[in-house]
């Protein structure tokens, strides 16, 4: 089973984990038309690819960020969410 | 035995021609390319041919033929789904399955098993009723039914499923089948080839021509062709051919894996599906047990597979037929599935003139793999989606219109 | 035949073992194996072949004579090669018709002109006979068969860790053990064979040099406290990071390395002639191991056919242990370094046939090998006609190797078709991935020695065990496999694949068709996919498709290899089985009051009382009869209780549900509805304010886990300053509800009760008297029942304090414990709907006659702006109370049933049941909103197709003005 790293509990396997999909930054809601907002709720960037995920250890409720190599399924590294950048 | 069988007895030579033409090249440019020789793929070139008089067309597959998720799916063809525009559909395609082999001359093993979506709680069953009554209403042949008729069509079930969850109905369809999946893409292939269509092996398509919103051409790691119509039907590398012609959709990829016993005696006709121990079940004619379960839970493009997927499986598996203990699983593999938010295709035009999108298959597409193409075919005639498609036009998502055909596709596939 | 009694060997000659086989007794030993014992008891026809069912004996002995599968009571496909003999076994052949003698399937040899590859697919699909040929198909094509009394074998799951992994006990696996500890490592080694040491147990060449060998290896790595040993244990497949599943008879240990050396070795490979599958052929390593391991006399003249010096060693080995040797055959023109070995055997006069090839076995009056006919070959390797019978009773075949690369391939690693040693060897390996030995192409005893040396040595120094020493070997001197080790022949039967009957001429005819590539290849023609996984067969595959299409295998390359490495029972991989299921603290007490249980998410709750002879809805309705006329309680402590607490509790809570909450007064509750970023409902709950910053708040049983996990997700995201708690399992909850539920708390608290202190929709903290003592409880006047009532939230442990307090408190209002099937009925007469039954997964909150508490003035929550965008458009359907009429006695519609409509689909129930207050069916449905005016006639199809109609009404049904809830009754 794969090996992740929460960053608050350290490695452990990738069944303790809920994966939420990648991190999508919300338009203004006031600003946005009906068609950007759309996007916005439904697009994904599909494509593979080294992406900011969304990653919870469940049994610690720890919600962190990973960058992941889709398509390898590689890891790169593990963090807590920044802030917006 | 079949009188056919004789030939093979009579003549020295094996008297049997290929099945696809090798083309040394490619030409130049092709009135429709078509991306991917999975069965959606070929279907679509079969019915361009056979019905439109199509033929300048080319089918461009980066593998072999049928080695996508055509030859990694476990073959459940039903069409007891949830919403009008999906019962309808699915309903249009089992029609063409029917008659398949005999249209091919080739045997698909197309075997009608009847299919038991099992329900253990009392929601599922609402839900089983609700497509039961949707599918009723469009003449489909599905039924509420009694653990009792479980029982009865698989007498060998623990119907309390090792106590954890007792089986309280389910829903019968009789017209799920299970097929052959790779004679159905050499079915498509043969019968594309011998119509004129170029199939095209171990050819890549690396990039899309756009130019002013329109298609131009095929960048292909064989060349550059041209055309003004493009069909992707690439299942689980439809991202990738998107970012080529920057189509935003909502689908993503997740693995979904399924795995196979040894032989044995056959001892279960119909196919069984339980949502709530998320598994399923049926016998191929090889007498293997092909089982599957849902979704893998993170985005991969990839078709690893995993330990837990087998052991959970298993678990559930020995919860509904205890006695499968001994039984050895031989081989587990994986695909890759292209999912949408509500379990619906997305099929038809796209905001990219002559590009064609046949996709959103996810773990449901093989069995809808005549009618997709039949309405892509007539979609790229046409130019303007078939009717029975307009319900999984892109377009949905922009209007806040999904077809959720969630409660009917997750496991049931 | 047995031979005389041997060191080493692995049978235990004091322990007989009877069992018996097709009906017949038989003797073999403790430590044999079912193949060995029979084969020592001189039978040679152990199984039938899949397709044919013609007669088969021993293989390889190796794991995959699939050919030789038995049932053993309800096990089906045992292995006979490599199941240990155990005493009492009754077996017999899968696969038969009648019995492995007599076998009525025989005839289908017969038949194989008819036959061809894919035959199949041409025919047989009428549309009316398929179903029967498939059924006869099936019968024909399933091997063993499943007992379906038998009962669920569990087996224990094992979990450990390692640093350094190596698969495989033979001599370059042992050897990388040893570098590695000798480094520090923690080391396991895993060999499937009962015992360890790899082909070094066999492969003896009648040179004693060897065994003292492989008797020091064994020694070292006994006497290295460093290195545990596990034997009759493989490993199943390579998962991800390093994850290892080691299966052995009884369980499955889940093994996590630091790093893994495949030391796997290979599979010596048949060659391909005509007859080549008559008992009594079989590979020289598994002649080897029937007389090393098993003292059992493999054949009593052979002849063996070669193309390495490993087949030399063989037929010395078979001298020493007195089978004659008619000839050795060799596909070479010399024997290259197998020279020396080559003097003895002339020296003991036998025959050394260069240059020469096996064209054909002769099978004898019984069907068992009796003869070789020899060819010498020609300048471009094929046979000449000149040839040459040589009576044999055995064929022993060395001519090549394949790589047992299965756990490579899984791993990812990059494989490159070598034409030194003719095998695919590893390119490109993954990270904390070694190979060694024959896997990696090294096949010459010293040499594999040392690269397991090296193997080790780099393993151990990649989880940070000293430093790596050693580099890769020079090449191979000489090639171990033959190139082309396959003679055809006119008349076929020629075998590639031993699993599927699978012929020379059926790749031809394959390719003919345009199979023409690898994996096409195998799905056409089926090569490889029985069930030993092209073990045996894969190898000649490609050579002959490589052939046919005039590629380099390299070019050709290989189909994918997946897990399993052997087939592994769904009874190991199930293990024990895991089943969590969650009761409230009160789950004993619902036992003791007759509760039926029934699932909710992962919670068991009571879904009504039995009472005892009384039906499931008579007891129902006396449950709604007592809360609404007297008092009633129900166990809510499913239901998710978390907190937000801090200076931007409120701020939070506006943002994820849609009502307001800034203004919610202290003391105060408010129903909360949830959407996702689409704007579907997905949960709601009650949302109570403790304090200004302060929140307590309930969402749905089956959304908890997923509502807090969100909520915190949101939280890490927004920043805001206040945290989530999660209490679902901390606090008990139960709602007391009836006319007679404040006489009955008010004997056991010193709260204010009055409305005007404790009003409709307030929260109060207090103490609540239960025997022993006084407890402190949240109490909250709201109720989804639609009666005055409290909903009472305490610390788990003292929810069944509380419980006994009310029920005893309550008996003088004869109170009744309610379940959900009652409490189901008593919201719907209030017209409260349930998200995930008169919702589904589409549902918005305007939909549904929520858009009371949706705020579209507020700054911003989750799914608003998608609201605002929906509700620009005409809406699909509107969910509506429906009632039949008092004394209504005709059929009554099921929940999901479909509203009709000039012939189309107009919506469907949700929820309906007999109202006892009302004395009507009442019920939910969605209906297009043109038919949802109140007093609109909708017509609602039944399950048998007949229509019935009823009438679009107002909700709530029971008590509109919700009197009952604000003022004292
Ligand atoms: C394990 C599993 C079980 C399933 N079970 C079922 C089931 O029981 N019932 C059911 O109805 N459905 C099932 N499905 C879903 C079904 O398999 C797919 O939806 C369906 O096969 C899709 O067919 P396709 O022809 O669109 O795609 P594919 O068969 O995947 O064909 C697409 C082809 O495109 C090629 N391609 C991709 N990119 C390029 C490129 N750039 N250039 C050229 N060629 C390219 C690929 O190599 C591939 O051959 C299952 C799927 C999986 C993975």
């Amino acid at each position: 089973m794969k090996i992740l790293t929460c960053p608050l509990n350290g490695p452990r396997p990738v069944s303790e984990f809920f994966y939420w999909g990648e991190v999508r930054p919300m338009p203004d809601p006031a600003a946005a038309s009906d068609d950007e907002w759309a996007d916005y709720v439904f697009n994904r960037n599909g494509a593979p690819g080294v992406k900011r995920e969304w990653w919870c250890h469940t049994p610690s409720n720890t919600w962190f960020i990973a960058e992941r190599d889709t398509e390898k399924d590689l890891v790169l590294k593990t963090y807590f969410y920044p802030g917006e950048e | 035995m079949p009188w056919r069988l004789l030939r093979f007895a009579l003549n020295k030579k094996h008297p049997e021609p290929r099945m696809f033409t090798h083309h040394e090249k490619l030409k130049s440019s092709y009135d429709v390319v078509i991306i991917g020789a999975g069965g959606h793929g070929l279907a679509a070139a079969y019915y361009l041919a056979r019905d439109h008089g199509i033929t300048n067309v080319c089918v461009l597959e980066k593998g072999y033929i049928g080695g996508g998720n055509t030859g990694r799916n476990t073959t459940i063809i039903r069409s007891n789904y949830l919403t009008p525009e999906g019962v309808k559909f699915y309903d249009e395609s089992v029609k063409l399955w029917q008659d398949l082999s005999t249209e091919f001359d080739l045997n698909l093993f197309y075997a009608n098993r009847g299919h038991f979506t099992l329900a253990h709680t009392d929601s599922a069953l609402r839900t089983m009723r609700w497509r039961a009554e949707v599918n009723k209403h469009y003449g489909i042949n599905s039924e509420v039914v009694g653990p009792e008729v479980v029982k009865e069509a698989a007498p060998m079930i623990d119907l309390s499923c090792a106590g954890h969850s007792p089986i309280l109905g389910a829903l019968y369809h009789a017209p799920g089948s299970v097929a052959r999946h790779d004679a159905v893409a050499w079915g498509y292939g043969r019968g594309a080839d011998q119509r004129g269509v170029e199939i095209h092996q171990q050819t890549e398509v690396l990039g899309i021509d756009v130019q002013g919103g329109k298609v131009k051409g095929v960048k292909t790691s064989r060349g550059y062709i041209a055309t003004n119509k493009v069909l992707c039907a690439v299942a689980g590398s439809t991202p990738r051919i998107l970012k080529m012609v920057d189509v935003k959709t909502p689908l993503y990829i997740h693995p979904l894996q399924a795995m196979v016993s040894e032989p044995v005696k056959p001892w279960l006709d119909p196919i069984l599906v339980s949502g709530s121990l998320h598994v399923y079940i049926s016998q191929s004619a090889r007498g293997e047990l092909v089982m599957g379960a849902s979704l893998d839970p993170y985005e991969l493009h990839g078709t690893r597979s995993t330990l837990d997927f087998v052991e959970g499986l298993s678990t559930h598996m020995l919860e509904m037929f205890p006695f499968l203990s001994k039984v050895k699983v031989m081989r587990q593999w994986a695909g890759m599935a292209d999912m949408t938010p509500d379990f619906a295709p997305i099929m038809g035009m796209t905001p990219v003139e002559g590009f064609y999108l046949d996709s959103g298959w996810g773990t449901w597409g093989f069995k809808a793999t005549p009618v997709c193409g039949k309405t892509m075919s007539h979609t790229l005639v046409n130019d303007t989606p078939h009717p029975l498609i307009t319900g999984f036009s892109l377009d949905r998502f922009r209007n806040f219109a999904l077809t959720g055909e969630k409660g009917a596709a997750s496991v049931g596939h | 035949m047995r031979l005389p009694a041997s060191s080493g060997e692995w049978i235990d000659r004091s322990k007989p073992v009877e069992f018996s086989f097709e009906g017949r007794t038989f003797k073999g030993y403790a430590g044999d194996t079912v193949s060995s014992a029979l084969w020592g008891a001189d039978v040679r026809v152990l199984g039938r072949s899949f397709k044919y069912h013609r007669p088969r004996g021993v293989l390889s002995l190796a794991n995959h004579d699939t050919n030789a599968l038995h049932q053993w009571g309800d096990q089906p496909n045992v292995r006979a090669d490599v199941t240990p003999l155990v005493a009492g076994m009754t077996l017999t052949a899968v696969n038969t018709f009648g019995g492995l003698a007599d076998d009525k399937g025989r005839f289908l040899g017969k038949m194989a002109r008819f036959l061809p590859v894919g035959f199949y697919y041409k025919a047989f699909h009428t549309r009316k006979l398929f179903p029967m040929w498939e059924r006869m198909f099936r019968t024909m094509t399933g091997l063993g068969s499943v007992d379906l009394a038998s009962a669920q074998h569990t087996t224990p799951k094992a979990y450990d860790f390692c640093d350094v992994l190596v698969i495989g006990a033979g001599p370059s696996g042992l050897s990388a053990a040893l570098a590695a500890a000798a480094q520090g490592a923690d080391v396991v080694v895993v060999d499937e064979n009962a015992h360890a040491g790899g082909s070094a147990t066999y492969q003896i060449g009648n040179d004693t040099s060897r065994r003292r060998l492989l008797a020091e290896l064994l020694a070292k790595v006994a006497a290295d406290a460093c290195i545990r040993v596990v034997t009759a244990t493989y490993a199943a497949g390579y998962y991800k990071d390093h994850w290892i599943p080691l299966v052995s008879a009884d369980r499955m240990l889940k093994m996590r390395a630091g790093s893994v050396v495949v030391a796997s070795g290979a599979f010596e490979q048949p060659a391909v002639f005509r007859n080549n599958d008559l008992p009594g052929i079989m590979l020289a390593s598994a002649a080897q191991r029937l007389m090393y391991r098993y003292g059992v006399k493999p054949v009593s003249k052979a002849v063996v056919l070669v193309a390495n010096a490993d087949g030399y060693r063989a037929a010395l080995d078979l001298l020493a242990q007195g089978v004659s040797v008619a000839a050795v055959v060799d596909l070479r023109p010399a024997a290259g370094s197998a020279e020396p070995q080559a003097k003895l055997l002339r020296q003991a006069g036998i025959e050394i046939l260069p240059g020469s090839c096996i064209v054909e076995a002769l099978p004898g009056a019984d069907g068992l090998c009796a003869g070789a006919r020899i060819a010498t070959l020609q300048a471009d390797g094929s046979p000449s006609a000149q040839i040459r019978d040589i009576a044999c009773d055995g064929i022993l075949l060395s001519v090549g190797w394949a790589p047992a690369a299965n756990l490579l391939y899984q791993a990812g690693t990059r494989m490159r078709f070598d034409r030194a040693v003719e095998q695919f060897v590893p390119e490109a390996l993954p990270d904390g991935v070694f190979a060694c030995g024959r896997v990696n192409g090294v096949h010459e005893l010293e040499r594999r020695l040392a690269d397991g040396t090296r193997a080790g040595s780099h393993a151990a120094a990649s989880v940070g065990f000293g430093r790596a020493s050693g580099a890769a070997l020079p090449p191979e001197a000489e090639c171990p496999s033959h190139p082309w080790p396959i003679v055809d022949h006119p008349d076929g039967k020629n075998f590639v694949d031993f699993d599927e009957d699978l012929q020379f001429k059926d790749f031809r005819n394959a390719v003919q068709e345009g199979f023409d590539n690898i994996e096409l290849l195998k799905r056409f023609s089926t090569n490889g996919m029985g069930p030993s996984q092209g073990k045996h067969s894969n190898m000649n595959g490609l050579r002959i498709l490589a052939r046919l299409t005039g590629k380099e295998p390299q070019q050709v390359g290989t189909t994918t290899a997946r897990p399993f490495y052997h087939p592994v029972p769904m009874a190991i991989l199930a293990g024990r089985g895991f089943n969590p299921e969650r009761r409230t603290p009160l789950a004993s007490r619902h036992d003791a009051l007759g509760a039926r249980w029934m699932p909710a998410g992962a919670w068991q709750r009571p879904e009504f009382y039995q009472v005892a002879g009384k039906e499931r809805l008579a007891c129902i309705r006396e449950e709604v009869a007592a809360v609404r006329k007297g008092v009633g309680l129900i166990d809510v402590g499913t239901l998710g209780k978390l907190e937000v607490i801090g200076p931007q509790a409120a701020e939070f809570l506006e943002r994820v549900y849609t009502s307001n909450y800034a203004n919610l007064k202290v003391g105060m509750t408010r129903y909360a509805v949830m959407c996702d970023e689409s704007g579907v409902v997905i949960d709601d709950g009650v949302v109570a304010r403790l304090a200004e910053d302060h929140f307590y708040f309930t969402t749905t049983t089956s959304g908890a886990a997923t509502v807090y996990r969100e909520l915190s997700r949101l939280n890490t995201l927004w920043r805001l300053d206040c945290g989530i708690v999660n209490h679902t399992g901390a606090f008990a909850a139960m709602n007391l509800a009836g006319p007679k539920s404040r006489e009955v708390l008010a004997t056991l608290t010193g709260l204010d009760l009055s409305a005007a202190a404790f009003p409709y929709l307030a929260l109060r903290e207090g103490e609540v008297a239960v025997s022993g003592g006084k407890i402190p409880a949240r109490l909250m006047r709201v109720g989804f029942v639609g009666e005055w009532g409290y909903e009472i939230h305490v610390p788990a442990s003292m929810g069944g304090a509380l419980w006994d307090a009310l029920m005893t408190a309550g008996k003088a209002h004869a109170i009744r414990p309610f379940g959900v099937e009652a409490q189901r009925l008593l919201r719907l007469e209030k017209g409260h709907i349930i998200i995930g039954q008169d919702t589904d997964g589409l549902t918005t909150p305007l939909e549904v006659g929520m858009g009371w508490a949706v705020k579209m003035t507020k700054p911003f929550f989750i799914g608003q702006r998608s609201l605002a965008a929906i509700a620009k458009k005409p809406h699909k359907q509107q969910l509506a109370g429906i009632t039949f009429p008092v004394g209504y006695s005709g059929a009554v519609p099921l929940e999901c049933n479909l509203v009709i409509d000039g012939g189309d689909i107009a919506g469907r129930v949700t929820s309906i049941a007999f109202s006892p207050s009302l004395e009507r069916y009442i019920g939910l449905a969605f209906l297009r909103p043109d038919l949802a005016a109140i007093g609109t006639t909708v017509s609602i199809r039944l399950t048998d197709g007949a229509m019935v109609q009823a009438e679009v009404s107002a909700t709530p049904f029971y008590d509109p003005d919700n009197l009952k809830q604000k003022e004292a009754a």
